[in-house]
């Protein structure tokens, strides 16, 4: 099957030790800025081969799947 | 952030085959607006959403899901087949 996607993982950790969820201040769940149908912001990020992997690499040719995900290699 | 060393080891340990990018500025947390700041014990602290976004190959943005919703990619992989089918044959 043709390979059509480009999935990014991004980790976004911060802490050894996951943090619960915030216990105070802000309790609301924040709101993406973006929406369906904007233009993607253009990024340059850090692969895992510490290579450029920029959001512009894949124009016109493979649609793209970024994955946000925090604390990723905690285990927490 | 998890560095790009960290994110190796992750890669190598759960097989992956796509890439696993860090941000380690938070330029584009910050320019999707997925990077908050919480206020705990008198200081904020900022981390990111968890977040799924599907970005088709015109740059358009298609899909985006964000919280505890997007613990589950299922949805966005859907999107992401649906836009596959979409594409004229070549």
């Amino acid at each position: 099957m043709k390979r059509t996607l480009a999935l990014g993982l991004l980790a976004a950790a911060a802490l050894a030790a996951a943090p619960a969820a915030p216990q105070a201040g802000k309790s609301e769940v924040a709101k993406m800025t973006l929406k369906v149908g904007d233009t993607a912001p253009e990024f340059t990020l850090l692969s895992d081969g510490w290579k450029t992997v920029k959001l512009s690499d894949y124009r016109g040719k493979k649609n793209v799947f970024l994955a946000v995900y925090v604390l990723a290699f905690t285990g927490g | 952030m998890d560095s790009p060393a960290a994110n190796a080891a992750f890669a190598k340990q759960i097989g992956v085959t796509f890439p696993l990018l860090s941000d380690m500025n938070k330029k584009m947390l910050k320019s999707y607006g997925i990077l908050k700041g919480y206020d705990v014990h008198d200081d904020t602290f900022e981390w990111a959403l968890r977040a799924n976004i599907v970005i088709d190959k015109q740059g358009i943005i298609q899909f985006v899901e964000e919280g505890d919703s997007a613990v589950d990619p299922n949805t966005a992989l859907t999107m992401c087949t649906t836009l596959h089918k979409k594409e004229p044959a070549k």
